[in-house]
């Protein structure tokens, strides 16, 4: 994809355990916010998607409040129930059909409002594995954890070291929920234990917030000041997660191979310069260096050890913080396409790496990971 | 802007939404259920490529097809993941600390392609681990039929 799309503005609210406000007031701190930095008004706007969940938000149509603060009152809106990394390849697609310029893509949740990981369960198959009641995102988590330690020799140590490099790299990005500066592996390992390998600080914590996004034609972003254009977009889905080999992230692999082909990416390890993926849980950041051609199969603890992934590396991961910073339900996918923009720009502050051209972001929607999103973003 | 401007806690009411689904488990988990009843253990097949799932679907993804043959498979299988579970989660969502941790397991059965997720007896557990579904054909509960899975030998 050359120059066709291009991410012209974004913002995010801070990540809070307790936001103390509407998500309408969120939404329109994030939407506001996003169009200032584009340098648009609501005017300008002619399309726009949100990201929500009438679950999450506790009624059906959940995007019907959002017709305020999400500037689309009398305009071209729909909504995408998953991820916002989702959300932007349905006004991704919007875009290059042509018929629009400015997309405003904007994702919300408040974990304050909806009880924990309820939500999870509910998305079980309702005949057997819901009533049954031990099958859960952290427990289901946990079963995929112990295949790829299995099938890999990775251990709690390695999965502790991803949670501890992530919680590090939190501390210097100021809207995170949740850092811990300087942390290791002990500290982690320390946590309280949940369902095992998966212990409190493996997890990413799940909050309050709003992202949002404008994204612009080819035509449109041309005038814009700093464009970081979508190179390559791939996703797929897997199966059902009792139903499909769980050591390995398949539909992650997919995604990324339709991505690089889009992208021109033949060797993922020395053509991205940084990558921000969406680890609800440390081990799936081990899984998606494999995946997303990092390393070779199996081979994610190794190249963990290796430094390449930490802040100095030759390829940072979750810079940011990642999902272990901060997990918001329908943004956090979103936050990482924000975070890469903004690694591509140089916009990072506390938390920019060191010559980022070519950034990765990578979201996912459903039980160990069955569906996953990747973007590839370049600069001029 | 509004997300700062408040000092106090904003009021919180608790709202319920409790939508009651009237689902019918539908005639594979039915047969899968009424199998049980029997003691057997039925599993249903992919006339297409073969794949055998348990517990039955209805439909096989990789052959777009309708997964409608009947198998009959042993009540022994192999553990393809485990997990020791500390903590269960509680009716709020809140995940609370159970008094005796417990193991939960994939279990494949011989002859299936997909895993059945149950509880495991007894405090140790790894993958590769060879167990037998521990069935239970009195049960009222047909959610209880099959109570857990026991390591065999
Ligand atoms: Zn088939």
């Amino acid at each position: 994809m050359e120059k066709e799309a291009a991410i012209i503005g974004y913002a995010q609210t801070p990540y809070e355990a307790d936001s103390n406000c509407s998500r309408e007031l969120l939404v329109l701190q994030a939407t506001r916010a996003a169009l200032e930095a584009a340098g648009l008004k609501r005017e300008d706007l002619d399309t726009i998607v949100t990201a929500n969940n009438d679950y999450l938000d506790g009624r059906t149509i959940s995007n019907m409040r959002l017709v305020e603060p999400a500037g689309s009152w009398r305009k071209n809106e729909s909504k995408v129930e998953m991820d916002g990394a989702f959300a932007l390849l349905y006004a991704l697609t919007r875009i290059l059909s042509g018929d629009h310029d400015i997309a405003l893509v904007v994702a919300e949740s408040q974990a304050s409002v909806y009880g924990g990981i309820l939500p999870g369960i509910m998305m079980l198959d309702p005949t057997f594995d819901r009533q049954r009641w031990l099958l859960n995102e952290v427990s289901g988590a946990a079963l995929q954890a112990s295949a790829y330690m299995d099938a890999s020799g990775v251990s709690e140590e390695q999965i502790a070291g991803v949670a501890a490099k992530n919680l590090d790299n939190a501390a210097g990005n100021p809207l995170a929920l949740r850092s811990l500066p300087g942390a290791d592996a002990a500290k982690v390992m320390a946590s309280r234990p949940l369902y095992s390998p998966i212990r409190d600080l493996m997890m990413a914590p799940l909050c309050d917030g709003a992202c949002a996004l404008v994204l612009a034609s080819g035509k449109a972003a041309a005038k814009a000041e700093k464009p970081v254009w979508i190179k390559g977009v791939g996703f797929a889905h897997d199966s059902y997660l009792t139903e499909r080999p769980l050591e390995s992230m398949n539909s992650l692999k997919l995604a990324a191979g339709s991505c690089y082909a889009q992208a021109g990416i033949e060797d993922a390890a020395s053509q991205i310069d940084l990558a921000e993926v969406h680890e609800r849980f440390a081990h799936e950041e081990l899984m998606s260096y494999e995946a997303l051609g990092f390393c070779g199969p199996l081979q994610g603890g190794a190249f963990f050890d290796s430094g390449a992934t930490r802040m100095d590396g030759k390829l940072p991961v979750n810079a940011s913080g990642g999902a272990m910073g901060a997990n918001v339900d329908c943004g956090a996918g979103l936050a990482r396409v924000i975070e890469a923009a903004m690694q591509v720009r140089g916009d990072a502050g506390k938390h920019q790496a060191k010559g980022v051209k070519t950034a990765l972001a990578h979201g996912q929607t459903g039980i160990c990971a069955q569906e996953n999103i990747v973007y590839v973003l370049g600069g001029e | 802007m509004g997300a700062k401007a408040a000092k106090d806690p904003v009021p919180r009411v608790s709202i319920p939404l409790n939508p009651v689904f009237g689902w019918t488990v539908g005639n594979w988990m039915e047969n899968f259920f009424d199998g049980m009843k029997e003691g057997k253990i039925l599993g249903s097949r992919c006339p297409d490529c073969g794949r055998v799932f348990l517990p039955p679907r209805m439909i096989c993804e990789r052959c777009f097809a309708k997964a409608d043959e009947w198998v009959e498979l042993p009540a022994t299988g192999t553990v393809q993941a485990c997990t020791e579970a500390a903590v269960k989660v509680a009716e709020n969502g809140d995940m609370v600390d159970l008094e005796n941790p417990e193991i939960i397991a994939m279990v494949k059965h011989d002859g299936a392609d997909t895993c059945i997720t149950a509880r495991l007896e007894g405090a140790d557990a790894s993958i590769g681990m060879r167990v037998e579904a521990v069935l239970n054909p009195g049960a009222e509960n047909v959610l209880d039929l099959l109570a857990a899975y026991r390591p065999m030998g």
